[in-house]
């Protein structure tokens, strides 16, 4: 399954917050990291409404599984399979 | 690592040319403040007919010092348009990014003495060029008069323990990663992810001893 792991600090509670309300991802826990998993074979997250610093932002993802970082900009980060044929 | 084989007590001195020592002494002792410590006046000898010297120190907290060595009669070699500082003028097309990566960064303990050296450096010749959040930490950055970019920064809250780990894993990673074919952040992060399926669980559970005891 295509996720990213964030690790438990404060700065990533806006991260972590916006992942655990969005539908399409599931959270579990591995050590003092957060696994964020996309259900359809992505990870959408929208800096706005995570309320990160830029430099938080940036910095935010500490692992990707099955993952390639399709759009990492100022306000989104798309990951998708590292598998699926639009990965760029 | 245990406490026996980490013996260091941090920086004792840090060491630039410098090829103006009076607006060196006026950035360091009268801008910032940091008081002269230490100089050593020295003639020049040996094979390859060393110039004679002045190497001149200030303290910049906790003991620790900055150095300048002042040579006589040398000259700077170099375009002194080129991006770089006294020690080195850089060849054309080094960006910005990679000049400025070589800095030194000089730790304060509150935001009121962060912006008490702004206000100081504002009001000299040398003024903040940038202040930044970081991750973890806010910083203060300016040029001295000798080119050397100085920072000044402060932590907006202790580090971790889990940050430490996470450290641990990004060098191991980068470390494959580096030395193999082409080395990119995605490969890291991928080779880190393993890592912390890896260890992540157990890091966590060797830690709880500690924490009910303390």
């Amino acid at each position: 399954m295509t996720a990213l792991f964030v690790l438990d600090v404060p700065e990533n509670e806006g991260v972590l917050r916006v992942a655990e309300q969005d539908p399409l991802l599931v959270l579990d826990k591995i050590g003092p990291y957060y696994r964020i998993s996309g259900t359809t074979d992505e990870v959408l997250l929208d800096r706005r409404a995570t309320g990160s610093r830029h430099a938080v932002w940036y910095s935010a993802i500490a692992g990707l599984q099955d993952a390639h970082i399709a759009q990492h900009d100022k306000d989104v980060l798309r990951i998708v399979s590292s598998h699926r044929c639009d990965a760029e | 690592m245990t406490q026996n084989e980490h013996r260091v007590k941090g920086v004792d001195h840090a060491a630039f040319p410098t090829f103006d020592p009076a607006a060196t002494v006026r950035f360091y002792r009268d801008v910032l403040k940091f008081p002269v410590v230490h100089s050593i006046c020295a003639a020049g000898w040996g094979p390859e007919q060393h110039p004679d010297f002045i190497h001149f120190f200030f303290d910049i907290g906790n003991d620790d010092r900055i150095a300048f060595f002042y040579y006589f009669g040398h000259q700077p070699v170099g375009d002194p348009q080129a991006r770089g500082d006294a020690w080195a003028r850089l060849p054309e097309g080094t960006p910005e990014f990679f000049a400025n990566s070589r800095h030194l960064a000089i730790h304060v303990d509150s935001e009121q003495d962060l912006l008490e050296y702004r206000r100081r450096l504002d009001e000299s010749a040398w003024p903040v060029e940038m202040q930044v959040m970081h991750e973890t930490i806010e910083s203060i950055y300016t040029h001295d008069p000798n080119g050397y970019m100085i920072e000044l920064t402060r932590a907006l809250r202790p580090v971790t323990p889990q940050e430490d780990l996470d450290a641990a894993l990004t060098i191991d990673a980068l470390c494959e990663v580096a030395t193999g074919a082409d080395p990119s952040l995605e490969k890291l992060l991928t080779r880190k992810a393993e890592l912390i399926v890896e260890r992540a669980a157990a890091w966590e559970a060797a830690q709880q001893p500690e924490t009910v005891s303390s």
